[in-house]
């Protein structure tokens, strides 16, 4: 399988703050990739980079065989979209599908009349008096429409209600299934940021874990899911584990030791028992890890509280 | 991109023409009166030179043509400082220049239908207006004067291009469009009169007479007076007791005892009158300089904007 984008040490500073150091990613073509984070650890950078919106200050990326950069044939091939879902608002859903006529040379205005006409979102309304999901879907329409082979979403659910939510990941979902545009060849890969790891751990099906402006997990969900074990046992030294596996998280009181680790094979102590979890906790490992407030931080609280109530 | 240009401006491009319809309907009405009476009465009373008190226009009129200077600056008001500014305020930048255009030929393709629709609105108001002075520039010869000239003819248009310049550039820098409005409001306008009262008259070298004390001088047709004054026989301003004037003047202290009228004191012992200005003949060229100045005012700010834009992150 090839990789649509494959990038080595991409780095972003601005004046003081380094926003994206040393990122090395690659995603294989044809996957619903999720790019997961605390606010500020290089998501938005790392896609506005990749969409050419932004130049790194090191590295390089390849995306779809060439740099991200400004240029219309690459741009052609890249639907963007961004996280204050950026629409002209006195203009109408039509009028947008007009502009994209003219900017774009693989135009497919049809697609969002009968995407948007399915959903029952009025064309000739200025998208400003659109609600939030409406002017999402509406986004994703014309995002869509430019028939890109990667799209990069960064955010795109954090202003919607659950049931938007689950209605824009249904579309997403269903763009991406279909397959073989015969003209652009290849299928569409997707690179979607998102707080909520609960909702799109349901169309993904791959992870890329950004923390502290750098990269700590990126790979397939399933390998991912199947490489991490919870450890939990009477409280002792874990220095036996520590050199067999790779310990993400620990967590000791005064009567047991949680561990969550990354296995380099089978727990051979018996002493621990073995416990699978789930993306979330994953995930949530390795941000506290990154940085210890985040566990307790608003970071970790948002995700705990999407965990709950699921 | 045309298109895009023309769909995001529709609604303020129809109210400018709607302005500029009833701006030529009033203009139209009462250019047509003036020529009128111009033709009748006050060409045959001209020859005599003396027209008594008869005035051409009303009050309000005439405030209304002198209004029209502010007509070039409205375009990068309006226009201009919002062009970039309200794109990265609301982040449609993002949208745009991910379509797959280049972000350089979207700011070409929208800066110059911008600029050339400064220009014609300007352009066309200033056409309006310079018919409209037609009659009265002749009669009262004030055709170079700061009010007349910064409305008529080709200036306007080179204001309307350096407004919308200082707005787009103001807008791409300051990246708020309530900021760009502001130093595009306040920048045009300190530079006008700047350039109005202290560069213009010296674009040439200007034109000196010397007359003699309490005679009267005045050039040929419609002038651009720089200074004028009272100087002796050294070439220089007389040098007084103080206290007492003469035309603005001090009276020399040759002449201290006669203080009361002290002008054939001051004539005997050489002191003239003189003028300098700028004769009717250099307006054109007084037109091109300005407007020039302006045009390349304006391709810098241009020339600013494009290199912020292009090397900057979205």
């Amino acid at each position: 399988m090839t990789a649509v984008i494959e990038t080595s040490g991409l780095t972003k500073r601005y004046r003081r703050v380094t926003a994206l150091s040393d990122c090395t990613i690659s995603v294989p073509e044809g996957r619903i990739c999720a790019l997961v984070g605390p606010n500020g650890a290089g998501k938005t950078t790392l896609l506005r980079l990749l969409a050419g919106l932004a130049a790194p200050t090191a590295g390089g990326a390849v995306v779809l065989g060439g740099a991200p950069r400004q240029d219309p044939a690459y741009l052609a091939k890249i639907g963007f979209l961004a996280q204050e879902i950026p629409l002209y608002r006195r203009l109408t859903a039509q009028d947008h599908i007009a502009i994209g006529a003219h900017l774009n040379p693989r135009w497919d205005g049809e697609s969002v009349r009968v995407r948007l006409g399915g959903l029952k979102i009025a064309l000739d309304r200025p998208v400003g008096t659109l609600s939030g999901g409406q002017r999402s879907q509406v986004a994703l329409a014309l995002t869509l429409a430019k028939r890109p082979r990667l799209l990069l979403l960064d955010e795109p659910l954090a202003a919607l209600d659950p049931l938007a939510r689950r209605s824009f990941l249904a579309a997403l979902a269903e763009a991406v299934a279909v397959k073989g545009d015969g003209e652009v060849g290849g299928g569409l890969t997707v690179l979607v940021s998102s707080h909520l790891i609960a909702d799109i751990e349901r169309v993904c099906d791959h992870l890329i874990l950004l923390a502290g402006s750098r990269v700590q997990l990126c790979g397939d969900i399933e390998t991912v899911l199947a490489e991490h074990r919870f450890l939990t046992g009477p409280r002792k030294d874990t220095t036996a584990i520590a050199r067999a596996h790779a310990i993400v998280q620990e967590d000791t009181t005064a009567r047991q030791t949680t561990l969550l680790v990354r296995l380099n094979g089978p727990v051979a102590d018996p002493a621990w028992a073995v416990e699978e979890p789930n993306l979330e906790e994953i995930v949530l490992g390795y941000m506290s890890q990154d940085d210890p407030a985040d566990g307790t931080g608003p970071e970790g609280a948002r995700l705990s509280a999407v965990g709950e109530g699921r | 991109m045309t298109w895009v240009t023309w769909r995001l401006y529709r609604y303020q491009g129809v109210l400018a023409a709607a302005l500029f319809a009833a701006l030529a309907v009033v203009l139209l009405i009462t250019g047509l009166h003036l020529a009128q009476m111009w033709h009748s009465d006050l060409a045959s009373c001209l020859k005599r030179s003396s027209c008594g008190n008869l005035s051409l226009n009303s009050p309000v009129l005439t405030t209304l043509v002198v209004g029209t200077s502010a007509v070039p600056l409205l375009p990068g008001l309006f226009w201009g400082a919002p062009m970039v500014a309200h794109e990265l305020e609301t982040g449609t930048n993002q949208f745009a220049w991910t379509q797959s255009i280049t972000r350089r030929r979207w700011l070409v393709v929208r800066t110059g239908w911008l600029l050339l629709a400064a220009a014609v609105l300007a352009g066309a108001v200033s056409a309006l207006v310079t018919w409209w002075s037609g009659p009265d520039n002749a009669l009262y010869a004030n055709g170079f004067e700061a009010n007349k000239f910064d409305v008529t003819d080709i200036v306007p248009v080179g204001y309307a291009v350096f407004a919308m310049a200082l707005g787009i550039c103001a807008g791409a820098l300051l990246r708020r469009t309530l900021p760009a409005v502001a130093v595009t409001l306040a920048g045009f306008v300190a530079l006008r009169a700047l350039i109005a009262q202290w560069l213009r008259p010296h674009y040439m070298t200007p034109v000196a007479v010397y007359y003699k004390l309490t005679g009267l001088y005045a050039p040929n047709g419609s002038y651009l007076s720089v200074s004028q004054g009272i100087v002796g026989p050294n070439g220089k301003p007389p040098v007084g007791l103080g206290g007492y004037v003469f035309n603005g003047a001090p009276v020399p202290t040759v002449c201290a005892k006669v203080v009361q009228n002290p002008a054939p004191c001051m004539a005997a012992h050489g002191y003239r009158e003189y003028l300098t200005y700028q004769p009717a003949s250099r307006f054109w060229a007084f037109q091109g300089i300005e407007t020039g100045i302006f045009v390349v005012l304006a391709a810098v700010l241009l020339g600013i904007t494009f290199w912020v834009l292009m090397r900057r992150d979205a």
